[in-house]
């Protein structure tokens, strides 16, 4: 990326700009509104949410009595770790749902549905997640309960003698309604990124011999990667923090450790609560530092 | 069909109200059901964190048109939650709805004024015994205006559950696996198991008294369909067979069968004892607009309203007034099925008051560990 | 771009995996709309809580949705902060995908990876430490301003992370050949840059106003006396949702089927006026 930089700098830059100090404040002033955000908001909040971290909560008031206590319970308790691990599991697994649907969705969008249409069917995609969360989880508990949409069309259709409970509270709800809440985010990201390449060169690949899928993944992987690794992060990374869905089709079984968490929260333990997001957080942020440097998202295109 | 009727006579009743309101203030007919036109009292709008079932839009209009006060009404679920909040907010909050033994907890922070409940003329309307609950009194005055009230009750099905079950204990039994709901609430969950385990005072347990409730839990985790955000959703999966035992407030079984066209219930008040709540307005210390709960709360605890509110959302509230209105109105057996008028029934011994406990967050703790993967 | 002719399947494998794809595409558009038309035919259930089984048909809670006051004015807060929040992320986020990407920022890694921590924490955890934070050290009143600072603050990693993306395959000659005709860096970035990474925009701006719309944890902590849809949904825990909630879901969601079906027939016309100036 710095080798970038230097490059566009080196460009011939008619602007005539001053000083280079100068210069690189000028280049960082546009991300100025952001780090007040970010850098301000976020960061003073989290920081409080740090400090309190390592205090206790004495009846519901929190009391500056530092301590560690409030992490070792995350690893003494093996509940929690266990928890978390269930979760990246499932994380894991909805992010693959997701791109396996919203690869081949947003590639037949961008390929062989004409520009206007494509909006529009993003928009139709995403509209019905503007209406509220609660209201489509309901609607799934409607469609996979014990008397709901599905086990009825089972049942008229011969293919089970009676209801199953299969479907919904527990693991199997929880993931399919996951996929399903996560698909947009997925998809939009994909299609950002999908939209710039030139299917052009597909068909040139196989003229020149490739099959199908060879020129998939030697062609297309490589140049929508960034958009690829933008869905992963868009999927896993929220998931990691999720409890809606779990409380409403999860059932008792399918607890995730957002749930957990939460309960603290709730119940107006903030120091505990406070503890463990750190854990979790510093978690996947380790996670992300590894996987940016393994897949080095590089230019292909502008390497030349 | 019966359930359209219901709206309807409610919505009738309602008209007939807000006339019977209006025109009782215009006339100065009866009493303490009289609605005061305070000509040079204070008017504004004030802040009010509360339960989206403690009031009613038409209610808060004509409160509005009598004496122009009206309350920007914010909603919250669980008493911790209202509790940080007015920790950070203060006074930019006016009134806040609070259950049982938070009320005290509020006081103890600074967070909420006591206040000379005999000075309000409608709380002649209240039942004595919720002007005199002592953990809500303090030297300088009452804590709250009292409202609602409710113990925590099992709910069943006596098609499938048999025989008639007497304690929690049934909640646990393998016959009803998957068959069982209850709150997701792990403080009040693990309450529940306490008592089974046989603690009384349930928000504040011994290690000993936990360890017991957590291994309960353990047992009732295998049983459970799910654990509930909403009531309604318990009323909903009782109603389609989908549950067969909950906990739930009183009335659950009256929504059940006459609104949504469920199986008849029973219920039972285990006998280990039980959880139950009873909230209460409390007027934040140094709010903005302080000024004005007293005179709101002097409307808005009109029997009237008060008996609108039980007709619209069912559960027993404590404002004897209003069991007059509904006498009345001829609603007295409905009143009676919610122990309207036996407000005493709180005091039950065997019953343990929402608390903020000492053991809150050890039992969130147990919770977890039962429930995490 | 490449033209529908140029699209055009060139064999019968070719053929089926496009009919193949084409019904994946629909069936996706199935499952998404699937707990819609499930969701409004609940609006029509005469039982008053939103779930199976239907007891009967009725508008009641239409006509109560409409002239239930909070609730109006619940759903007027919520699409405006929403608007807002989905317009200022955008820009903010937008803005700040130029210096991560193009350099300029210093650790572009580090600064990457820190942009996403505001989506791994859960939402409680953010909505009382940002409630802590602007009222102990920034002394704010809340109010529906508040509720915009604190969306943006998971709304517009989205943004940037998206737009970063979509910069990064952007292929650089293109601005220098820009420059090298001239071009001062601003007409750059209006001509050339913008428009080629306009889809990440929108994607940007659409997956915010998704986040926002229905943001309820965050707003319960950082809202002042106002009232939004979510919080009005989701704290009626004691009495539960009723399907005035699924009536007025589904006024909203006719509204903007409407407003899109609107807006693609003004695309339609404005296309054909400029059709010179794309791409």
């Amino acid at each position: 990326m710095t080798e970038l930089a230097s490059r566009s700098e080196s460009a011939p830059a008619t602007d005539g700009q001053g000083s280079g100090r100068g210069r690189a404040i000028g280049r960082l002033l546009p991300a100025l509104p952001a780090f007040l955000v970010l850098g301000v908001l976020f960061l003073g909040a989290m920081a409080f949410a740090l400090v309190f971290s390592f205090w206790k909560t004495e009846n519901f008031v929190l009391v500056a009595d530092w301590n560690v206590d409030n992490y070792a319970k995350f690893f003494t308790v093996p509940a929690y770790v266990r928890t978390f691990g269930k979760t990246l599991l499932m994380a894991a697994l909805v992010t693959l749902g997701c791109l396996a649907l919203a690869l081949p969705f947003t590639y037949f969008l961008v390929r062989y549905v004409s520009r206007r249409w494509q909006r529009i069917i993003l928009l139709a995609v995403i509209i019905p997640f503007w209406t509220s969360y609660l209201l489509r989880v309901y609607a799934w508990q409607a469609i996979l309960g014990e008397k709901g949409v599905l086990n009825l069309v089972l049942e008229t259709s011969g293919l089970i003698s009676e209801p199953s409970r299969l479907f919904v509270y527990n693991d199997f709800g929880v993931f399919i309604v996951l996929v399903y809440v996560y698909f947009p985010f997925a998809a939009l990201a994909l299609y950002a990124s999908l939209d710039r390449f030139d299917f052009s060169q597909l068909t040139a690949a196989q003229d020149l011999g490739a099959r199908p899928d060879q020129a998939l993944r030697h062609i297309l992987i490589p140049q929508i990667r960034p958009g690829i690794i933008t869905a992963c992060i868009f999927v896993f990374v929220p998931i990691i923090g999720e409890y809606l869905t779990p409380t409403l089709v999860g059932g008792a079984q399918g607890v995730l450790i957002g749930n957990l968490v939460v309960n603290f929260f709730r119940g107006a333990q903030i120091a505990q609560g406070a503890a463990f997001a750190m854990i979790i957080a510093l978690f996947v942020t380790v996670v992300l530092v590894v996987f940016r440097r393994h897949l080095q998202v590089e230019d292909v295109v502008a390497r030349g | 069909m019966a359930m359209i009727d219901k709206r309807l006579s409610r919505r009738r009743f309602l008209q007939a109200s807000a006339a019977a309101s209006a025109a009782a203030a215009l006339s100065g007919l009866g009493s303490a059901s009289r609605l005061v036109v305070a000509q040079d009292g204070p008017t504004g709008t004030f802040n009010w964190l509360t339960w989206a079932d403690h009031f009613y839009d038409e209610q808060l209009d004509a409160i509005d048109t009598a004496v122009g006060i009206r309350p920007n009404a914010t909603f919250f679920s669980d008493n911790a939650e209202a509790f940080v909040q007015l920790q950070e907010v203060g006074g930019q909050l006016d009134m806040v709805s609070g259950d049982a033994l938070w009320v005290p907890r509020y006081y103890e922070e600074g967070l909420i004024a006591p206040f000379d409940i005999n000075s309000l003329e409608v709380s002649k309307n209240l039942y004595s015994v919720a002007r005199e609950f002592p953990w809500w009194t303090v030297p300088d005055g009452y804590l709250g205006f009292p409202f609602g009230w409710s113990p925590v009750q099992i709910y069943y099905n006596p098609e499938f559950v048999t025989p008639d079950p007497d304690s929690w204990e049934v909640m646990l039994d393998p016959k009803y696996q998957g068959r069982v709901v209850t709150e997701n609430q792990p403080v009040e969950v693990i309450a529940y198991m306490g008592k089974l385990a046989g603690a009384k005072d349930v928000y504040n347990m011994t290690d000993e008294e936990l360890a017991a409730a957590k291994a309960n839990l353990a047992q009732l985790v295998p049983n459970l369909l799910k654990f509930t955000d909403q009531a309604q959703e318990t009323w909903a999966l009782l109603a389609s067979g989908e549950a067969w035992l909950a906990t739930a407030n009183l009335g659950a079984d009256l929504v059940v069968r006459d609104e949504l066209g469920g199986p008849e219930l029973k219920r039972i008040m285990p006998k280990e004892g039980t959880v139950a709540w009873m909230d209460a307005e409390m007027m934040v210390d140094g709010g903005q607009n302080q000024e004005l709960v007293l005179p709101f709360l002097e409307q808005s605890n009109q029997p009237e309203y008060i008996a609108e509110n039980f007709l619209r959302y069912g559960r027993p509230l404590f404002n004897e007034g209003a069991y007059k209105v509904l006498v009345e109105m001829g609603e007295q057996d409905r009143a009676d099925r919610f122990l309207f008028n036996e407000p005493e029934a709180i005091l039950d011994p065997n019953l343990t008051l929402k608390a903020p406990g000492l053991s809150t967050e050890a039992a969130i703790n147990a919770f977890n560990e039962v429930v995490g993967a | 771009m490449v033209g529908p002719l140029e699209t055009m399947p060139v064999s019968p494998h070719a053929r089926l995996v496009r009919r193949a794809l084409w019904l994946l595409a629909g069936a996706i558009l199935v499952f998404l709309y699937l707990p819609i038309a499930v969701m409004i035919v609940l609006s029509f259930n005469e039982s008053r809580v939103v779930g199976l089984p239907l007891t009967g048909l009725t508008l009641d809670w239409y006509e109560q949705a409409l002239t239930n006051r909070l609730l109006l004015e619940a759903v007027r807060n919520s699409v405006i902060v929403s608007l807002i929040v989905a317009l200022l992320a955008t820009i903010i986020g937008t803005m700040a995908a130029f210096p991560l990407v193009r350099g300029g920022m210093p650790f572009p890694g580090a600064t990457r990876v820190f942009a996403t921590m505001p989506i791994m924490f859960p939402g409680m955890l953010l909505g009382i430490a940002i409630l802590i934070f602007m009222r102990r050290v920034l002394d704010l009143d809340l109010s529906l301003l508040t509720v915009i600072a604190g969306h943006l603050v998971f709304t517009t990693p989205f943004v940037i992370l998206i737009v970063a993306a979509r910069l990064q395959s952007l292929d650089t000659r293109l601005e220098w050949a820009a420059a090298d005709l001239g071009a001062a860096p601003r007409k750059t970035i209006r001509h050339i840059i913008l428009p080629l990474i306009w889809p990440a925009i929108l994607a940007g701006g659409l997956i915010s106003v998704t986040l926002s719309i229905d943001e309820f944890i965050i707003t319960f902590f950082t809202v002042g006396p106002q009232m939004t849809l979510p919080i009005y949904i989701y704290t009626q825990i004691k009495f539960g949702v009723t399907p005035e909630v699924n009536a007025i879901a589904t006024i909203l969601l006719a509204a903007m089927l409407v407003l899109l079906v609107l807006g693609a027939f003004v695309l339609t016309a404005r296309r054909r006026v400029e059709r010179g100036g794309e791409h």
